[in-house]
C-alpha cells in the first residue's frame, strides 16, 4: 500500500520521530510504514489520519 | 515510550529470573550427586532450575503483551516464530535421527537455548526480508 505519509510530514516539518512521538510509535516504526515495510492497523492508521486531519483514503493509497 | 518501558521491565525481569536460575542450578548440582536415582526429593530438587526456565518464558510472553507498538510486536513475533520453527525442524530431524542410527543423544535441556539462538536467526530473517532486524532483548 502507498502512502503520503513523508509528504504530509514534510509539509509540517516533522521529523520521523517528531511523527513518531505524536503517534506514540517508534520511529522504526514510521520509517516502515512511510517505506511501505508495513502497513499499519486499522486503528493505527486511524490515529495517523486524526493527527493529519484527513480522511485515511487521503493518506493511504491502493497500489 | 511505551515500547520502551516494556524492554525496561523486561529486562528488569529477566535479571532477578537469571540470577534465581544461576544460583538454583549450582544448588541443585551440589545438593543432588551424580547419576542419582530419580525419587521425589532428586526429581523435586531438579525441578527448582525448571521454574526459572519457565519464568524466562513467562517474562518474553510478558513483553510481547506489553509491547504496545504494533510494529516492533510484529517483528518480536517473526523473530519467535522463525525460532520455534527452527527448534521444532531441529529437534525433530535430530529426533529421527536418534531413532535410526547411533547419534550421540542430545539431552531436552538444549531445546530452550536452541530456541533462544533462533530468535538470533529470527532477527537475521527480519533484516534480510524487512529490512529492520527489530531490538534485542
Amino acid at each position: 500500500m502507498k502512502n503520503r505519509l513523508k509528504v504530509l510530514r514534510a509539509e509540517r516539518d516533522w521529523s520521523q520521530q517528531d511523527l513518531a512521538d505524536r503517534l506514540e510509535v517508534s520511529r522504526q516504526s514510521v520509517n516502515a510504514i512511510e517505506t511501505g515495510k508495513y502497513d499499519p492497523s486499522l486503528p493505527l492508521a486511524f490515529r495517523i489520519a486524526d493527527l493529519f486531519g484527513l480522511p485515511i483514503e487521503a493518506i493511504f493509497l491502493k497500489d | 515510550m511505551a515500547s520502551i518501558s516494556a524492554r525496561r521491565r523486561y529486562i528488569g525481569r529477566m535479571i532477578p529470573i537469571s540470577i534465581a536460575y544461576i544460583v538454583t542450578v549450582m544448588l541443585a548440582s551440589r545438593i543432588i550427586p551424580d547419576d542419582a536415582a530419580a525419587t521425589p526429593l532428586t526429581v523435586a530438587v531438579a525441578l527448582v532450575p525448571a521454574l526459572a526456565t519457565s519464568g524466562f518464558i513467562w517474562a518474553m510472553a510478558r513483553y510481547i503483551t506489553e509491547l504496545s507498538d504494533e510494529y516492533v510486536r510484529m517483528l518480536e513475533i517473526r523473530k519467535m516464530l522463525v525460532a520455534t520453527g527452527l527448534t521444532l525442524a531441529l529437534a525433530s530431524g535430530w529426533g529421527i535421527l536418534e531413532l535410526l542410527t547411533d547419534v550421540p543423544r542430545v539431552p531436552l535441556f538444549y531445546v530452550f537455548p536452541v530456541w533462544c539462538l533462533g530468535l538470533a536467526a529470527g532477527s537475521l530473517v527480519n533484516k534480510a526480508t524487512i529490512g529492520d532486524g527489530g531490538p534485542c532483548p
